[in-house]
């Protein structure tokens, strides 16, 4: 009866996010295989453009070693760049941002394949709303006539979560607020709060966390204001007509990582305990959320203002 | 010799070693200079590389925003390549200051990143983006001029590591030219001197070698050493041997031309002066003759009685009779003679308690085969001689010995008269060598040829305190060595 329950749930889930995905979408531009069995993978700019490819450099080395491909990466400045590029057909992959992962999905059918899950055994992360502690901001009153540093507006953490908030409150931010800018990784958001070049800043706790054990000053003069739901972590997801056996072969080698020496140093080096496998259907809270917020994925601008 | 060529050796194994040795380190330090002469020049070539970088990434600054922007992998690479180049200088070891120097480098190329990296991946308003970009510029500028200074500083420290390494260089040419030079001429000098140390003693013995063919059979060669010494030597002892041999070949050749010379001159003699004395006596029987006249022909009888031993002596002498060979006591023998020579008239007409004869003989003398009566014509000889010698009386000692290992009797006869002049000690047994007035020269030229008739040999020494002592050495020998001779 359980494993009837369970195929059958995942059967339903299969076909609502196949239908779903089918609403709105644009058709992505026929790719061919990647020849020389060459993939190239975008990054977004989570953290500090150099330091981002550090981390994941160890990674792709790692995949093209055990998957025989020549696995290159590809750090992009914004988020939408993501989607950008594989509107023009650059890419074949990226590791997604959970919004941005929805934004693709909605409009190519990108499929996610694989999320890591870190030390703790989390896999989810979620958005922060903080402020200084001596800014004197505790509400949404506080925050008439500041200044907020969002991430980027393809950002769950970093624009969704302050997008959901100024909702609730029935507040537009446009005119609410003094400036709002889009810092482009959620490191410089955090600093820039910190270092008083912004009032009110939103980003994702795995980045505010990872700060805050090399820097005492954002726990100690930083304080959060609102949270947004877990979303999954970022998550490799690869264009829709890459060949199968191709998927099959990165999955593979990502969900084994953990069980050789070298993988488990990789893994240690990335900041993770292991990969784990993911679908669309593990997003649902994200989309749970558009819809709470009122996005259209199909229409919405992801550039940022 | 062994010890020069081994000590030759030594010296130019000693010398190649050297020179190898002090040739690989000089090369191993000037290559070791060269190396790091080319490892700063690099890290030179690294620091130009570094700022061309920061130029370039301060480029792709100014070109942001603009249609001639270049992509955002372009200007990564950029700055990944700056990181690089800054952790290569870790790469090397630095004093304690410039490791700090490098530190702060570093750290000012991560805050280069960092603000290069807001200025990329921010979408603000114009002031703020403009303030972002002025402020990563800023840090790029600083970063500039920061590589400059080091740079500066470096060359100046360059420049004198390169005038230094120069020198070095040059004075590490010059001990090269030295060493090539020096180590010839030394390996030259040395194989002279021991090429002089083969060739001198070799031509010491060469030359000895042809003065003895000229017939200097009295050459010798002094003062060499080693196994060249053994050599000289061995040729001394050869050329002592060619001597003693050219002696007595000389003295058989004497000899033979004085025996022939001797016993034809006897023989036609001896006949004439026979008819002379039978004639000389019939007319002592002449009754008329008066007795003046008798006395003379009596004396003249006497004289040439005299005559007729000496032919007798000298036929001995010449043709001395073949010994007859018979197993002989030499003891007996000369108990024999001393007792008949106590009785000759030489020591008769002496006080006999004057005189007295000493035996010390070796009561385990073996026998010999000899001819006793040659043994015995010996030895009264020597003893009549030794008692000539003591006209005032003295001691004779006789006495034998024998030496099982070299199977030899040793008979001694020993006075303590006046001796004999060193000066002719060498020729005293030649023939008609006398030191009397009376003495015919041929006793013991006679005692000698007899001795060495029976394979022995004669010597005469004098004694440390007087007198002369006779040393006859007789080989051991039973019949049948005799018969095979």
């Amino acid at each position: 009866m359980t494993k009837f329950a369970i195929v059958l749930y995942t059967c339903l889930i299969l076909i609502s996010g196949g239908f779903g995905c089918d609403t709105g979408k644009q058709a992505a531009p026929p790719r061919k295989a990647p020849e020389g069995q060459q993939l190239l993978i975008g990054l977004i700019p989570e953290q500090n453009l150099f330091r981002q490819m550090e981390r994941y450099e160890p990674l792709a080395r790692y995949l093209s070693q055990k998957t025989g491909m020549q696995i290159a990466l590809k750090i992009l400045p914004h988020y939408g760049n993501i989607i950008d590029n594989f509107v023009s057909g650059k890419i074949d992959g990226a590791f997604f941002g959970s919004f941005s992962y929805t934004l693709a999905h909605a409009k190519f059918g990108v499929q996610v394949i694989a999320r890591p899950e870190d030390r703790d055994g989390k896999s989810t992360y979620h958005g922060l709303i903080f402020v200084r502690k001596d800014s004197g901001i505790k509400f949404i009153q506080h925050m008439a006539g500041k200044r907020f540093a969002f991430v980027d507006r393809a950002t769950t953490a970093g624009y969704l979560l302050p997008l959901a908030y100024f909702k609730q409150h029935r507040v537009d931010y446009r005119s609410y607020l003094k400036e709002i800018y889009y810092t482009g990784t959620h490191e410089d958001a955090i600093y820039d709060v910190l270092n008083k070049k912004a009032d009110i800043g939103a980003a994702k706790n795995t980045v505010y966390e990872r700060l805050a054990e090399t820097d005492s000053r954002i726990k100690g003069e930083l304080v959060i204001l609102e949270r947004s739901p877990d979303v999954p972590e970022n998550g490799l997801a690869v264009r829709q007509d890459l060949d199968e056996a191709v998927k099959r072969k990165l999955t593979e080698v990502l969900l084994n990582m953990q069980n050789d020496a070298e993988g488990r140093s990789v893994l240690e080096t990335f900041g993770a305990r292991k990969f784990i496998a993911t679908s669309d259907a593990d997003y649902q809270p994200v989309y749970r959320y558009e819809r709470e917020i009122g996005l259209n994925l199909a229409t919405y601008d992801y550039r940022n203002e | 010799m062994k010890k020069k060529i081994i000590i030759g050796l030594s010296a130019f194994s000693l010398i190649f070693l050297l020179s190898s040795v002090y040739t690989i380190a000089t090369i191993e330090h000037a290559t070791t200079k060269m190396d790091n002469l080319i490892r700063l020049h690099q890290v030179e070539i690294l620091r130009e590389h570094l700022l061309i970088q920061i130029k370039r990434t301060q480029s792709d600054m100014y070109l942001k925003g603009t249609p001639y922007a270049r992509s955002i992998d372009t200007i990564v690479n950029h700055m990944r390549t700056m990181g690089d180049i800054v952790t290569m200088c870790f790469s090397c070891h630095h004093a304690e200051p410039v490791a700090r120097r490098l530190t702060d480098l570093k750290g000012k190329v991560e805050d280069y990143k960092i603000n290069l990296s807001r200025a990329l991946t921010m979408n603000a308003n114009a002031k703020r983006l403009r303030a972002e970009e002025d402020h990563a510029f800023q840090v790029g500028t600083e970063l500039i001029d920061e590589v400059e200074n080091i740079t500066q500083m470096a060359n100046v420290k360059l420049e004198q590591k390169t005038q230094a390494a120069s020198q070095e260089i040059t004075r590490t040419k010059i001990m090269l030219y030295i060493l090539v030079v020096a180590v010839p001429v030394a390996v030259i000098g040395l194989s002279i001197l021991f090429i002089r140390g083969f060739t001198t003693p070799a031509h010491e013995i060469l030359s000895a070698t042809r003065q003895l063919k000229k017939g200097d059979l009295s050459y010798r060669i002094e003062g060499l050493k080693d196994e060249f010494g053994e050599v000289a030597a061995s040729f001394n002892e050869m050329a002592e041997s060619i001597k003693d041999d050219y002696l007595k070949m000389q003295w058989a050749e004497q000899l033979v031309v004085l025996g022939e010379m001797a016993g034809g001159l006897a023989h036609e003699i001896k006949n004439p002066l026979a008819g002379i004395k039978a004639s000389m006596e019939v007319l002592t029987m002449d009754t008329t003759l008066t007795e003046e006249n008798r006395d003379v022909l009596l004396k003249g009888v006497e004289q040439i009685k005299r005559i007729e031993v000496l032919l007798k002596a000298l036929l001995n002498f010449a043709r001395p009779p073949k010994p007859h060979f018979m197993p002989a006591d030499v003891n007996s023998v000369l108990d024999v003679t001393i007792g008949l020579a106590l009785r000759h008239p030489q020591f008769a007409t002496k006080d006999s308690k004057t005189i007295s004869v000493v035996k010390d003989y070796d009561e385990r003398l073996p026998k010999t085969m000899a001819d006793p009566q040659q043994l015995q014509q010996v030895f009264m000889n020597l003893l009549l001689n030794a008692a000539d010698a003591m006209p005032d009386g003295g001691t004779i000692s006789v006495q034998t010995s024998h030496d099982d290992s070299v199977r030899s009797l040793h008979i001694q006869i020993i006075d303590t008269g006046s001796g004999v002049d060193e000066t002719v000690v060498d020729k005293i047994f030649q023939p008609f060598f006398t030191t009397k007035p009376q003495g015919t020269g041929l006793g013991l030229a006679i005692t000698k040829r007899l001795i060495e008739q029976h394979g022995g040999s004669i010597n005469v020494k004098n004694n440390h305190a007087k007198g002369v002592a006779f040393m006859i050495t007789l080989p051991i020998r039973d019949r049948e060595e005799v018969q095979t001779i």
